[in-house]
Protein backbone atom coordinates (compact mmCIF):
# COMPACT_ATOMS: atom_id res chain seq x y z
CA UNK A 1 0.00 0.00 0.00
CA UNK A 2 1.34 3.45 -0.90
CA UNK A 3 1.82 6.17 1.65
CA UNK A 4 -0.54 9.11 1.27
CA UNK A 5 0.88 11.34 4.01
CA UNK A 6 4.34 11.16 5.51
CA UNK A 7 5.93 13.35 8.17
CA UNK A 8 9.40 13.04 9.63
CA UNK A 9 10.45 15.07 12.63
CA UNK A 10 8.01 17.83 11.69
CA UNK A 11 8.48 20.94 13.84
CA UNK A 12 6.87 24.38 13.91
CA UNK A 13 7.96 27.04 16.35
CA UNK A 14 6.29 30.43 16.55
CA UNK A 15 8.54 32.91 18.24
CA UNK A 16 11.50 31.14 19.83
CA UNK A 17 9.61 29.69 22.77
CA UNK A 18 6.26 28.58 21.37
CA UNK A 19 6.63 25.01 20.20
CA UNK A 20 3.30 24.52 18.45
CA UNK A 21 4.44 21.27 16.85
CA UNK A 22 7.42 19.68 18.45
CA UNK A 23 8.65 16.84 16.28
CA UNK A 24 6.02 14.50 14.91
CA UNK A 25 6.29 11.46 12.66
CA UNK A 26 3.40 10.14 10.62
CA UNK A 27 2.95 7.52 7.95
CA UNK A 28 -0.60 7.30 6.69
CA UNK A 29 -1.45 4.76 3.99
CA UNK A 30 -3.75 5.51 1.07
CA UNK A 31 -7.43 4.88 1.66
CA UNK A 32 -7.34 5.40 5.39
CA UNK A 33 -9.40 7.71 7.58
CA UNK A 34 -6.76 9.02 9.93
CA UNK A 35 -7.89 10.81 13.06
CA UNK A 36 -5.77 13.46 14.73
CA UNK A 37 -7.17 13.83 18.23
CA UNK A 38 -6.20 16.38 20.81
CA UNK A 39 -7.41 19.32 22.87
CA UNK A 40 -7.38 22.93 21.68
CA UNK A 41 -3.89 24.25 21.32
CA UNK A 42 -2.27 20.82 21.03
CA UNK A 43 -0.85 21.57 17.57
CA UNK A 44 -3.45 19.89 15.34
CA UNK A 45 -4.24 22.90 13.20
CA UNK A 46 -0.59 23.88 12.87
CA UNK A 47 0.17 20.36 11.64
CA UNK A 48 -2.63 20.55 9.09
CA UNK A 49 -1.43 23.95 7.89
CA UNK A 50 2.05 22.55 7.32
CA UNK A 51 0.80 19.44 5.54
CA UNK A 52 -1.43 21.55 3.29
CA UNK A 53 1.39 23.98 2.31
CA UNK A 54 -0.04 26.97 4.18
CA UNK A 55 2.77 27.04 6.74
CA UNK A 56 6.44 26.36 6.25
CA UNK A 57 7.85 23.89 8.80
CA UNK A 58 10.62 25.12 11.10
CA UNK A 59 12.31 21.74 10.80
CA UNK A 60 11.66 18.24 9.52
CA UNK A 61 9.91 17.33 6.32
CA UNK A 62 6.57 16.11 5.05
CA UNK A 63 5.27 14.52 1.89
CA UNK A 64 1.73 14.37 0.65
CA UNK A 65 0.95 12.10 -2.30
CA UNK A 66 4.69 11.50 -2.56
CA UNK A 67 5.41 15.23 -3.04
CA UNK A 68 7.38 17.48 -0.71
CA UNK A 69 5.06 20.05 0.90
CA UNK A 70 7.64 22.83 0.71
CA UNK A 71 9.53 22.24 -2.53
CA UNK A 72 6.54 20.93 -4.50
CA UNK A 73 3.83 22.97 -2.80
CA UNK A 74 2.03 23.80 -6.04
CA UNK A 75 1.72 20.15 -7.05
CA UNK A 76 0.62 19.16 -3.55
CA UNK A 77 -2.19 21.75 -3.68
CA UNK A 78 -3.53 20.25 -6.90
CA UNK A 79 -3.84 16.83 -5.28
CA UNK A 80 -5.40 17.69 -1.95
CA UNK A 81 -8.76 18.95 -0.79
CA UNK A 82 -8.87 21.02 2.38
CA UNK A 83 -11.65 22.23 4.65
CA UNK A 84 -10.14 24.36 7.37
CA UNK A 85 -11.57 25.02 10.79
CA UNK A 86 -14.37 27.62 10.78
CA UNK A 87 -15.46 27.04 7.20
CA UNK A 88 -13.82 29.82 5.23
CA UNK A 89 -16.51 30.94 2.84
CA UNK A 90 -17.67 34.06 1.08
CA UNK A 91 -21.04 35.24 2.38
CA UNK A 92 -22.00 37.22 -0.69
CA UNK A 93 -21.87 34.33 -3.15
CA UNK A 94 -24.37 31.53 -3.45
CA UNK A 95 -23.33 27.97 -2.66
CA UNK A 96 -23.33 27.07 -6.33
CA UNK A 97 -21.24 30.11 -7.31
CA UNK A 98 -18.68 29.33 -4.65
CA UNK A 99 -18.29 25.74 -5.86
CA UNK A 100 -18.06 26.74 -9.50
CA UNK A 101 -15.39 29.36 -8.77
CA UNK A 102 -13.51 26.75 -6.76
CA UNK A 103 -13.72 24.39 -9.73
CA UNK A 104 -12.48 27.04 -12.17
CA UNK A 105 -9.49 27.79 -9.98
CA UNK A 106 -8.58 24.10 -10.25
CA UNK A 107 -8.79 24.33 -14.01
CA UNK A 108 -12.25 22.86 -14.64
CA UNK A 109 -14.03 24.38 -17.64
CA UNK A 110 -17.54 25.88 -17.44
CA UNK A 111 -19.26 22.62 -18.19
CA UNK A 112 -17.20 20.44 -15.85
CA UNK A 113 -17.49 22.94 -13.01
CA UNK A 114 -21.22 23.17 -13.47
CA UNK A 115 -21.75 19.42 -13.47
CA UNK A 116 -19.42 18.75 -10.56
CA UNK A 117 -21.04 21.50 -8.47
CA UNK A 118 -24.51 20.09 -9.08
CA UNK A 119 -23.34 16.60 -8.16
CA UNK A 120 -21.67 17.71 -4.93
CA UNK A 121 -24.55 19.94 -3.87
CA UNK A 122 -26.72 16.85 -4.01
CA UNK A 123 -24.15 14.75 -2.19
CA UNK A 124 -24.05 17.17 0.75
CA UNK A 125 -27.81 17.75 0.68
CA UNK A 126 -27.58 21.40 -0.28
CA UNK A 127 -29.32 21.23 -3.65
CA UNK A 128 -32.42 23.11 -2.45
CA UNK A 129 -30.30 25.94 -1.04
CA UNK A 130 -27.71 26.05 -3.82
CA UNK A 131 -28.83 29.39 -5.24
CA UNK A 132 -29.24 31.23 -1.96
CA UNK A 133 -26.54 33.53 -0.58
CA UNK A 134 -24.23 31.72 1.84
CA UNK A 135 -24.94 34.49 4.36
CA UNK A 136 -28.22 32.72 5.19
CA UNK A 137 -26.74 29.24 5.71
CA UNK A 138 -26.62 27.59 9.13
CA UNK A 139 -23.33 26.45 10.66
CA UNK A 140 -23.95 22.87 9.54
CA UNK A 141 -24.80 23.92 5.99
CA UNK A 142 -21.60 25.98 5.78
CA UNK A 143 -19.51 23.02 6.89
CA UNK A 144 -21.16 20.79 4.33
CA UNK A 145 -20.58 23.37 1.61
CA UNK A 146 -16.97 23.71 2.70
CA UNK A 147 -16.60 19.93 2.46
CA UNK A 148 -18.11 20.02 -1.04
CA UNK A 149 -15.68 22.81 -2.01
CA UNK A 150 -12.80 20.66 -0.83
CA UNK A 151 -14.01 17.88 -3.15
CA UNK A 152 -14.59 19.93 -6.33
CA UNK A 153 -11.44 18.76 -8.10
CA UNK A 154 -11.86 15.13 -6.99
CA UNK A 155 -8.81 15.01 -4.74
CA UNK A 156 -7.76 11.63 -3.42
CA UNK A 157 -6.43 13.09 -0.15
CA UNK A 158 -8.65 15.36 1.92
CA UNK A 159 -7.77 17.29 5.07
CA UNK A 160 -10.60 18.26 7.39
CA UNK A 161 -9.69 20.46 10.33
CA UNK A 162 -12.27 19.96 13.09
CA UNK A 163 -15.08 19.47 10.58
CA UNK A 164 -17.79 19.08 13.22
CA UNK A 165 -16.72 21.42 16.03
CA UNK A 166 -19.72 23.43 17.16
CA UNK A 167 -22.23 21.41 15.14
CA UNK A 168 -25.38 19.82 16.47
CA UNK A 169 -25.50 15.99 16.62
CA UNK A 170 -27.57 15.65 13.45
CA UNK A 171 -25.24 17.79 11.35
CA UNK A 172 -22.31 15.93 12.83
CA UNK A 173 -23.78 12.57 11.80
CA UNK A 174 -24.34 13.95 8.30
CA UNK A 175 -20.66 14.89 7.94
CA UNK A 176 -19.56 11.50 9.27
CA UNK A 177 -21.82 9.72 6.80
CA UNK A 178 -20.39 11.70 3.88
CA UNK A 179 -16.81 11.12 4.94
CA UNK A 180 -17.37 7.39 5.26
CA UNK A 181 -19.19 7.20 1.95
CA UNK A 182 -16.40 9.00 0.09
CA UNK A 183 -13.82 6.85 1.78
CA UNK A 184 -15.54 3.63 0.75
CA UNK A 185 -16.85 4.56 -2.69
CA UNK A 186 -14.12 6.83 -4.00
CA UNK A 187 -11.20 5.57 -1.90
CA UNK A 188 -10.49 9.06 -0.60
CA UNK A 189 -7.86 9.24 2.15
CA UNK A 190 -8.97 11.51 4.99
CA UNK A 191 -6.82 13.33 7.52
CA UNK A 192 -9.24 14.60 10.09
CA UNK A 193 -8.52 16.55 13.23
CA UNK A 194 -10.95 16.52 16.09
CA UNK A 195 -11.27 17.28 19.75
CA UNK A 196 -14.15 14.83 20.06
CA UNK A 197 -13.24 11.34 21.18
CA UNK A 198 -16.46 9.93 19.88
CA UNK A 199 -15.68 11.24 16.43
CA UNK A 200 -12.19 9.75 16.46
CA UNK A 201 -13.52 6.48 17.81
CA UNK A 202 -16.32 6.08 15.32
CA UNK A 203 -14.72 7.45 12.20
CA UNK A 204 -10.99 6.85 12.27
CA UNK A 205 -9.30 3.67 11.09
CA UNK A 206 -6.22 4.81 12.90
CA UNK A 207 -5.45 7.78 15.06
CA UNK A 208 -2.77 9.79 16.72
CA UNK A 209 -3.34 11.56 20.01
CA UNK A 210 -1.69 14.95 20.27
CA UNK A 211 -0.73 16.86 23.39
CA UNK A 212 1.48 19.95 23.58
CA UNK A 213 2.79 19.52 20.06
CA UNK A 214 3.71 15.87 20.39
CA UNK A 215 2.04 12.59 19.51
CA UNK A 216 1.50 10.78 22.80
CA UNK A 217 -0.16 7.65 21.40
CA UNK A 218 -0.88 6.20 17.99
CA UNK A 219 -2.78 3.16 16.70
CA UNK A 220 -6.28 1.97 15.88
CA UNK A 221 -8.89 3.00 18.45
CA UNK A 222 -9.22 -0.63 19.53
CA UNK A 223 -5.45 -1.05 19.91
CA UNK A 224 -5.15 2.11 21.96
CA UNK A 225 -7.93 1.10 24.28
CA UNK A 226 -6.66 -2.47 24.56
CA UNK A 227 -3.20 -1.17 25.39
CA UNK A 228 -4.59 0.18 28.61
CA UNK A 229 -5.19 -3.47 29.48
CA UNK A 230 -7.41 -2.75 32.43
CA UNK A 231 -10.85 -1.58 33.33
CA UNK A 232 -11.41 1.88 34.69
CA UNK A 233 -13.02 2.40 38.07
CA UNK A 234 -13.82 6.00 38.88
CA UNK A 235 -14.38 6.84 42.54
CA UNK A 236 -15.85 10.25 43.27
CA UNK A 237 -14.78 11.73 46.60
CA UNK A 238 -16.28 15.17 47.00
CA UNK A 239 -15.39 15.86 50.62
CA UNK A 240 -11.78 16.85 50.45
CA UNK A 241 -8.37 16.81 48.93
CA UNK A 242 -6.89 15.03 51.94
CA UNK A 243 -9.29 12.10 51.55
CA UNK A 244 -8.49 11.82 47.87
CA UNK A 245 -4.76 11.75 48.57
CA UNK A 246 -5.31 9.04 51.17
CA UNK A 247 -7.50 7.09 48.78
CA UNK A 248 -4.85 7.22 46.06
CA UNK A 249 -2.26 5.80 48.46
CA UNK A 250 -4.53 3.06 49.70
CA UNK A 251 -5.71 2.03 46.26
CA UNK A 252 -2.19 1.85 44.84
CA UNK A 253 -1.55 -1.07 47.13
CA UNK A 254 -4.47 -3.11 45.81
CA UNK A 255 -3.89 -6.28 43.79
CA UNK A 256 -4.24 -5.84 40.02
CA UNK A 257 -3.91 -2.07 40.05
CA UNK A 258 -1.93 -0.65 37.17
CA UNK A 259 -2.24 3.00 37.92
CA UNK A 260 -4.19 5.43 40.14
CA UNK A 261 -4.70 9.07 39.28
CA UNK A 262 -6.45 11.92 41.04
CA UNK A 263 -8.39 14.05 38.57
CA UNK A 264 -10.60 16.86 39.88
CA UNK A 265 -12.96 15.23 42.38
CA UNK A 266 -12.33 11.75 41.02
CA UNK A 267 -9.82 9.10 41.80
CA UNK A 268 -9.37 7.02 38.66
CA UNK A 269 -8.18 3.45 39.15
CA UNK A 270 -6.87 1.39 36.23
CA UNK A 271 -7.39 -2.13 37.46
CA UNK A 272 -7.66 -5.61 35.97
CA UNK A 273 -11.00 -7.34 36.27
CA UNK A 274 -12.79 -4.22 37.44
CA UNK A 275 -16.06 -6.01 38.13
CA UNK A 276 -14.57 -7.99 40.99
CA UNK A 277 -12.29 -5.20 42.16
CA UNK A 278 -15.08 -2.75 42.78
CA UNK A 279 -16.21 -4.43 46.00
CA UNK A 280 -12.67 -4.50 47.34
CA UNK A 281 -12.20 -0.83 46.52
CA UNK A 282 -15.32 0.23 48.38
CA UNK A 283 -14.49 -1.95 51.35
CA UNK A 284 -10.97 -0.62 51.61
CA UNK A 285 -12.08 3.01 51.48
CA UNK A 286 -14.86 2.41 53.95
CA UNK A 287 -12.46 0.85 56.46
CA UNK A 288 -10.26 3.94 56.13
CA UNK A 289 -13.31 6.18 56.68
CA UNK A 290 -13.02 7.83 53.26
CA UNK A 291 -16.47 8.98 52.23
CA UNK A 292 -17.26 7.80 48.72
CA UNK A 293 -19.90 9.72 46.77
CA UNK A 294 -20.04 7.73 43.59
CA UNK A 295 -18.38 4.73 41.99
CA UNK A 296 -18.50 3.76 38.34
CA UNK A 297 -16.94 1.04 36.24
CA UNK A 298 -16.16 1.35 32.55
CA UNK A 299 -14.15 -0.19 29.79
CA UNK A 300 -11.44 2.17 28.70
CA UNK A 301 -12.33 4.95 26.25
CA UNK A 302 -10.03 7.12 24.17
CA UNK A 303 -10.35 9.70 26.90
CA UNK A 304 -8.84 7.18 29.30
CA UNK A 305 -6.01 6.68 26.84
CA UNK A 306 -5.48 10.42 26.80
CA UNK A 307 -5.83 10.69 30.57
CA UNK A 308 -3.38 7.87 31.09
CA UNK A 309 -0.80 9.56 28.87
CA UNK A 310 -1.23 13.15 29.97
CA UNK A 311 -2.94 13.29 33.35
CA UNK A 312 -5.95 15.26 32.19
CA UNK A 313 -9.11 14.78 30.16
CA UNK A 314 -9.33 15.85 26.54
CA UNK A 315 -12.70 17.45 26.63
CA UNK A 316 -12.39 19.33 29.90
CA UNK A 317 -9.52 21.20 28.28
CA UNK A 318 -11.46 21.66 25.11
CA UNK A 319 -14.31 23.24 27.00
CA UNK A 320 -12.22 25.67 28.98
CA UNK B 1 -3.17 31.80 -19.94
CA UNK B 2 -3.97 30.16 -16.68
CA UNK B 3 -3.33 33.43 -14.88
CA UNK B 4 -5.57 35.48 -17.17
CA UNK B 5 -8.37 32.96 -16.88
CA UNK B 6 -8.21 32.80 -13.09
CA UNK B 7 -7.93 36.58 -12.86
CA UNK B 8 -11.08 36.81 -14.93
CA UNK B 9 -13.02 34.42 -12.69
CA UNK B 10 -11.87 36.19 -9.53
CA UNK B 11 -12.71 39.57 -11.03
CA UNK B 12 -16.18 38.32 -11.93
CA UNK B 13 -16.63 37.20 -8.34
CA UNK B 14 -15.64 40.64 -7.01
CA UNK B 15 -18.02 42.35 -9.41
CA UNK B 16 -20.85 40.03 -8.31
CA UNK B 17 -20.22 41.24 -4.78
CA UNK B 18 -20.58 44.86 -5.91
CA UNK B 19 -23.86 44.12 -7.60
CA UNK B 20 -25.07 42.56 -4.35
CA UNK B 21 -24.08 45.57 -2.26
CA UNK B 22 -25.59 48.39 -4.29
CA UNK B 23 -25.52 50.76 -1.32
CA UNK B 24 -21.72 50.85 -1.46
CA UNK B 25 -21.73 51.82 -5.14
CA UNK B 26 -24.42 54.43 -4.58
CA UNK B 27 -22.21 56.11 -1.98
CA UNK B 28 -19.25 55.90 -4.32
CA UNK B 29 -21.12 57.76 -7.05
CA UNK B 30 -23.09 60.12 -4.82
CA UNK B 31 -20.12 61.76 -3.10
CA UNK B 32 -18.17 62.83 -6.21
CA UNK B 33 -21.38 63.88 -8.00
CA UNK B 34 -22.39 65.95 -5.00
CA UNK B 35 -19.04 67.76 -4.79
CA UNK B 36 -19.02 68.17 -8.55
CA UNK B 37 -22.41 69.92 -8.50
CA UNK B 38 -21.70 72.00 -5.40
CA UNK B 39 -18.26 73.16 -6.54
CA UNK B 40 -19.48 74.12 -9.99
CA UNK B 41 -22.52 75.82 -8.46
CA UNK B 42 -20.43 77.80 -5.98
CA UNK B 43 -17.38 78.80 -8.01
CA UNK B 44 -18.49 78.29 -11.61
CA UNK B 45 -19.78 81.84 -12.10
CA UNK B 46 -16.68 83.58 -10.75
CA UNK B 47 -14.03 81.18 -12.08
CA UNK B 48 -13.68 83.11 -15.35
CA UNK B 49 -13.10 86.42 -13.62
CA UNK B 50 -11.01 84.91 -10.82
CA UNK B 51 -8.57 82.76 -12.77
CA UNK B 52 -9.64 82.73 -16.37
CA UNK B 53 -11.48 79.40 -16.52
CA UNK B 54 -14.67 79.99 -18.44
CA UNK B 55 -15.90 76.41 -18.67
CA UNK B 56 -15.59 75.48 -14.99
CA UNK B 57 -17.95 72.52 -15.41
CA UNK B 58 -15.48 70.90 -17.82
CA UNK B 59 -12.57 72.04 -15.69
CA UNK B 60 -14.06 70.29 -12.67
CA UNK B 61 -15.21 67.07 -14.38
CA UNK B 62 -11.86 65.22 -14.09
CA UNK B 63 -11.76 66.06 -10.37
CA UNK B 64 -15.09 64.25 -9.95
CA UNK B 65 -13.70 61.38 -12.01
CA UNK B 66 -10.60 61.01 -9.84
CA UNK B 67 -12.64 61.26 -6.66
CA UNK B 68 -14.97 58.51 -7.89
CA UNK B 69 -12.03 56.35 -8.94
CA UNK B 70 -10.46 56.74 -5.50
CA UNK B 71 -13.73 55.72 -3.84
CA UNK B 72 -14.08 52.66 -6.07
CA UNK B 73 -10.45 51.73 -5.50
CA UNK B 74 -11.00 51.25 -1.79
CA UNK B 75 -12.95 48.02 -2.32
CA UNK B 76 -10.18 45.59 -3.21
CA UNK B 77 -8.29 46.07 0.03
CA UNK B 78 -11.39 46.11 2.18
CA UNK B 79 -12.87 43.00 0.57
CA UNK B 80 -9.54 41.22 0.92
CA UNK B 81 -9.47 41.86 4.66
CA UNK B 82 -12.93 40.29 4.84
CA UNK B 83 -11.64 37.25 2.94
CA UNK B 84 -8.68 37.04 5.30
CA UNK B 85 -10.87 37.33 8.40
CA UNK B 86 -13.35 34.72 7.18
CA UNK B 87 -10.60 32.29 6.20
CA UNK B 88 -11.71 32.36 2.58
CA UNK B 89 -8.37 33.83 1.57
CA UNK B 90 -6.68 30.67 2.88
CA UNK B 91 -9.07 28.62 0.81
CA UNK B 92 -8.05 30.58 -2.28
CA UNK B 93 -4.37 30.21 -1.38
CA UNK B 94 -4.90 26.45 -1.23
CA UNK B 95 -5.99 26.31 -4.85
CA UNK B 96 -3.31 26.05 -7.54
CA UNK B 97 -4.32 29.45 -8.90
CA UNK B 98 -1.36 31.80 -9.46
CA UNK B 99 -0.88 34.07 -6.43
CA UNK B 100 -0.86 37.06 -8.72
CA UNK B 101 -4.38 36.26 -9.92
CA UNK B 102 -5.71 36.52 -6.37
CA UNK B 103 -4.51 40.11 -6.30
CA UNK B 104 -5.17 41.08 -9.91
CA UNK B 105 -8.71 39.70 -9.79
CA UNK B 106 -9.60 42.15 -7.04
CA UNK B 107 -7.64 45.06 -8.50
CA UNK B 108 -9.09 44.69 -11.96
CA UNK B 109 -12.59 44.55 -10.49
CA UNK B 110 -11.87 47.93 -8.91
CA UNK B 111 -10.65 49.16 -12.29
CA UNK B 112 -13.90 48.06 -13.94
CA UNK B 113 -15.95 49.72 -11.22
CA UNK B 114 -13.88 52.88 -11.53
CA UNK B 115 -14.64 52.92 -15.26
CA UNK B 116 -18.33 52.41 -14.59
CA UNK B 117 -18.48 55.36 -12.20
CA UNK B 118 -16.41 57.48 -14.61
CA UNK B 119 -18.87 56.73 -17.38
CA UNK B 120 -21.73 58.01 -15.21
CA UNK B 121 -19.83 61.22 -14.44
CA UNK B 122 -18.99 61.78 -18.09
CA UNK B 123 -22.62 61.29 -19.04
CA UNK B 124 -23.76 63.71 -16.34
CA UNK B 125 -21.11 66.30 -17.27
CA UNK B 126 -21.79 66.08 -21.00
CA UNK B 127 -25.51 66.35 -20.38
CA UNK B 128 -24.88 69.49 -18.33
CA UNK B 129 -22.90 70.97 -21.21
CA UNK B 130 -19.24 70.36 -20.41
CA UNK B 131 -18.42 69.44 -23.99
CA UNK B 132 -15.54 67.16 -25.02
CA UNK B 133 -12.92 68.86 -27.14
CA UNK B 134 -11.18 65.61 -28.07
CA UNK B 135 -14.45 64.04 -29.24
CA UNK B 136 -15.84 60.57 -28.42
CA UNK B 137 -12.41 58.97 -28.56
CA UNK B 138 -11.28 61.44 -25.90
CA UNK B 139 -14.02 60.14 -23.61
CA UNK B 140 -12.82 56.58 -24.23
CA UNK B 141 -9.26 57.59 -23.33
CA UNK B 142 -10.52 59.18 -20.09
CA UNK B 143 -12.29 55.91 -19.27
CA UNK B 144 -9.12 53.92 -19.89
CA UNK B 145 -7.01 56.31 -17.81
CA UNK B 146 -9.58 56.09 -15.01
CA UNK B 147 -9.43 52.30 -15.11
CA UNK B 148 -5.65 52.25 -15.03
CA UNK B 149 -5.51 54.79 -12.23
CA UNK B 150 -8.15 52.76 -10.35
CA UNK B 151 -5.99 49.64 -10.57
CA UNK B 152 -2.84 51.47 -9.48
CA UNK B 153 -4.60 53.23 -6.63
CA UNK B 154 -6.44 50.15 -5.44
CA UNK B 155 -3.09 48.38 -5.00
CA UNK B 156 -2.31 50.68 -2.04
CA UNK B 157 -5.30 49.39 -0.07
CA UNK B 158 -4.48 45.85 -1.21
CA UNK B 159 -0.89 46.09 0.04
CA UNK B 160 -2.10 47.35 3.41
CA UNK B 161 -4.78 44.66 3.56
CA UNK B 162 -2.34 41.86 2.84
CA UNK B 163 0.18 43.20 5.29
CA UNK B 164 -2.17 43.95 8.20
CA UNK B 165 -5.39 42.01 7.55
CA UNK B 166 -7.10 45.00 9.13
CA UNK B 167 -10.14 46.62 7.49
CA UNK B 168 -9.49 49.92 9.29
CA UNK B 169 -5.97 50.10 7.95
CA UNK B 170 -7.09 49.19 4.43
CA UNK B 171 -9.71 51.93 4.52
CA UNK B 172 -7.10 54.41 5.64
CA UNK B 173 -5.36 53.52 2.37
CA UNK B 174 -7.66 55.55 0.22
CA UNK B 175 -7.77 58.45 2.65
CA UNK B 176 -4.21 59.07 1.47
CA UNK B 177 -5.74 60.14 -1.79
CA UNK B 178 -7.54 63.17 -0.47
CA UNK B 179 -4.51 65.27 0.39
CA UNK B 180 -3.02 64.23 -2.95
CA UNK B 181 -6.15 65.40 -4.76
CA UNK B 182 -6.02 68.84 -3.14
CA UNK B 183 -2.28 69.21 -3.65
CA UNK B 184 -3.06 69.47 -7.35
CA UNK B 185 -4.77 72.09 -9.53
CA UNK B 186 -8.15 70.59 -8.59
CA UNK B 187 -10.08 73.82 -8.11
CA UNK B 188 -7.92 76.39 -9.87
CA UNK B 189 -5.01 76.45 -12.31
CA UNK B 190 -1.59 75.94 -10.77
CA UNK B 191 -0.47 79.37 -11.93
CA UNK B 192 -2.60 81.15 -9.32
CA UNK B 193 -1.32 78.99 -6.41
CA UNK B 194 0.97 80.19 -3.62
CA UNK B 195 4.56 79.18 -4.26
CA UNK B 196 4.73 76.28 -1.82
CA UNK B 197 1.46 74.78 -3.09
CA UNK B 198 2.54 75.20 -6.70
CA UNK B 199 5.71 73.29 -5.87
CA UNK B 200 3.82 70.44 -4.21
CA UNK B 201 1.37 70.30 -7.11
CA UNK B 202 4.27 70.08 -9.56
CA UNK B 203 5.74 67.01 -7.89
CA UNK B 204 2.34 65.36 -7.32
CA UNK B 205 1.62 62.65 -9.93
CA UNK B 206 -2.13 63.25 -9.55
CA UNK B 207 -1.59 66.72 -11.09
CA UNK B 208 -0.54 65.16 -14.40
CA UNK B 209 -3.38 62.65 -14.47
CA UNK B 210 -5.81 65.47 -13.80
CA UNK B 211 -4.27 67.74 -16.44
CA UNK B 212 -4.19 64.94 -18.99
CA UNK B 213 -7.91 64.33 -18.62
CA UNK B 214 -8.69 68.03 -18.43
CA UNK B 215 -6.83 68.73 -21.64
CA UNK B 216 -8.92 66.15 -23.50
CA UNK B 217 -12.13 67.79 -22.31
CA UNK B 218 -11.20 71.47 -22.65
CA UNK B 219 -8.60 71.69 -25.39
CA UNK B 220 -8.46 68.43 -27.34
CA UNK B 221 -5.53 66.15 -28.08
CA UNK B 222 -2.05 66.86 -26.75
CA UNK B 223 0.66 64.24 -26.86
CA UNK B 224 2.58 65.93 -24.06
CA UNK B 225 -0.19 66.06 -21.51
CA UNK B 226 -1.36 62.56 -22.39
CA UNK B 227 2.16 61.22 -21.97
CA UNK B 228 2.40 63.01 -18.62
CA UNK B 229 -0.82 61.35 -17.43
CA UNK B 230 0.25 57.92 -18.63
CA UNK B 231 3.71 58.20 -17.13
CA UNK B 232 2.26 59.26 -13.78
CA UNK B 233 -0.17 56.36 -13.72
CA UNK B 234 2.43 53.81 -14.77
CA UNK B 235 4.93 55.18 -12.25
CA UNK B 236 2.38 55.16 -9.45
CA UNK B 237 1.22 51.68 -10.48
CA UNK B 238 4.76 50.31 -10.54
CA UNK B 239 5.27 51.61 -7.02
CA UNK B 240 1.94 50.38 -5.56
CA UNK B 241 2.04 47.00 -7.31
CA UNK B 242 5.54 46.41 -5.99
CA UNK B 243 4.25 47.11 -2.50
CA UNK B 244 1.33 44.73 -3.07
CA UNK B 245 3.50 41.93 -4.40
CA UNK B 246 5.92 42.19 -1.52
CA UNK B 247 3.00 42.15 0.92
CA UNK B 248 1.61 39.07 -0.84
CA UNK B 249 4.96 37.34 -0.65
CA UNK B 250 5.15 38.21 3.03
CA UNK B 251 1.68 36.78 3.70
CA UNK B 252 2.23 33.54 1.83
CA UNK B 253 5.73 32.71 3.05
Amino acid sequence: MTTAILAEGLVKHFAPDIRAVDGIDLSIPEGQIFGFLGPNGSGKTTTVRMLTTLLRPTAGRAEVAGLDVVRQAGQVRRRIGVALQEAGLDDLQTGRELLRLQGHLYGLDQDQAKRRATHLLELVDLAPDADRAIKGYSGGMKRRLDLAAALMHEPKIVFLDEPTTGLDPISREAIWREVRQLNVEEKVTFFLTTQYMEEADRLADELAIMNHGRIVAQGTPAQLKAAIGTDVVTVRIERGEADRVRAVDLLRALDGVEQVRSVDEDVVVYIRDGRRAIARIILLLDEASVQVDEVSLAHPTLDDVFLRKTGHHIETEARS
Amino acid sequence: MHMLRDTYYLMARSLRESVRQPAVELTNIFIPMFFFAVTVGAIGNVAGRAFGVTNFLAFQMPVAVLQAVAGAAGSAGLATTTDIERGYFDKLLLTPTPRLSLVLGRLSADAVRAMGLTLLILIAGLAAGSGMAAGPLGAVVILVLAGMFGLAYSAIGMAIALRTGSPQAAQAGFLIFFPLLFLSPAFAPKEVFAGWLEFLATINPVTYILQGMRHLILDGWSAGSLAGALASIVGLGAFTLTLTLSALRWRTS
